[in-house]
C-alpha cells in the first residue's frame, strides 16, 4: 500500500499513514494515466552534435 | 525565593519583570509582541508521496519548510500545499518557479522545485507566510545536487479556516520520495 508520513508538531510524534482504499484507488488510477502517456510519447531522439572542425595550424613568417 | 514583581499594586496591570531568567516557558494563550520561534521534528524523506507536518498552532504567522537533500523517484515538480482542519488545500494557488533554462507554474499547491530526472536533490528553505484572511503567500531558494538554483514564489487565496497543516508533496502526487529530510519551523 502507499503510504504517506506525518509529523505532530505538537507531540513530536511520526507516523506512517497508509492510502484508504479510495485513495489508493486514486493513486492506481493516476499511475496508470501516467504510463499511457508515457507509451503514447515518442522517445525524443537526440540532437546531433555537429562534429568540429579541426582548425589548421597557420604558419605565420 | 518568592517572585517579585514591581507596579502598580495590587492589580499589577502595569508590572513590569525586569531581566527574568523564565526556564522552558510554554505559551497556553496567543504571545503578542514577542517572536517565538519553535523547530518541528525533523523526519527522513526516504519514503511516501507526502510529509504532513500537523498540529501547527493558530496563532502561527509563518513557517519555514527546510529541505536537506530531498530527493524523489519521479520527474514531477517538487510542491507545498497547506491545509486546514478538514484537510489539504488543493486548489486556489497560482505559483511558480524559475531556474536556469525554464519555469514552470502550478495551481495545485506552492510550486518550489525543478524535478527534470530522478537523481536530483534539494537543499534549500522556502517561507509560507500569512497575509491574513487566511490568504497565504511563498517564497524561497532551493539548490539542487547538481548547483542549480530554482527561485520560487506564490499565493493561496482564501483556505476557508485556520492553517494547521503543510503538506510537502509533488504535483503529480504519485511520486514517492526516497532520499533527504525535511523539517520545519513556525513562528
Amino acid at each position: 500500500m502507499t503510504h504517506r508520513i506525518v509529523v505532530d508538531v505538537q507531540t513530536g510524534e511520526v507516523t506512517q499513514v497508509e492510502y484508504t482504499a479510495e485513495e489508493q484507488a486514486a493513486y492506481d488510477a493516476a499511475i496508470a494515466v501516467q504510463a499511457e502517456a508515457s507509451a503514447e510519447t515518442p522517445a525524443e531522439t537526440p540532437a546531433e552534435t555537429p562534429a568540429e572542425t579541426p582548425v589548421e595550424p597557420t604558419n605565420e613568417v | 525565593m518568592p517572585l517579585s514583581i514591581s507596579g502598580d499594586s495590587p492589580n499589577f496591570t502595569s508590572a513590569t519583570l525586569t531581566t527574568p531568567t523564565l526556564t522552558s516557558p510554554a505559551f497556553a494563550g496567543t504571545p503578542t509582541g514577542v517572536g517565538v520561534l519553535t523547530s518541528g521534528t525533523a523526519v527522513a524523506s526516504t519514503s511516501g508521496t507526502s510529509i504532513d507536518f500537523t498540529s501547527i498552532p493558530s496563532w502561527v504567522k509563518r513557517i519555514t519548510v527546510l529541505f536537506n537533500g530531498v530527493g524523489t523517484n519521479g520527474t514531477s515538480n517538487m510542491q507545498i500545499q497547506v491545509g486546514i482542519s478538514t484537510g489539504v488545500v488543493t486548489t486556489g494557488y497560482a505559483s511558480g518557479i524559475g531556474y536556469r533554462n525554464g519555469e514552470a507554474t502550478s495551481t495545485t499547491g506552492f510550486v518550489v522545485g525543478q524535478m527534470a530526472n530522478t537523481t536530483l536533490t534539494f537543499q534549500g528553505v522556502v517561507t509560507i507566510n500569512s497575509f491574513g484572511s487566511n490568504i497565504w503567500t511563498s517564497g524561497g531558494t532551493l539548490s539542487r545536487n547538481d548547483g542549480w538554483a530554482v527561485l520560487s514564489g506564490g499565493f493561496v487565496t482564501n483556505i476557508g479556516g485556520t492553517l494547521d497543516r503543510v503538506r510537502i508533496t509533488t504535483v503529480g502526487g504519485t511520486d514517492t520520495f526516497d532520499a533527504g529530510s525535511i523539517n520545519i519551523l513556525y513562528e
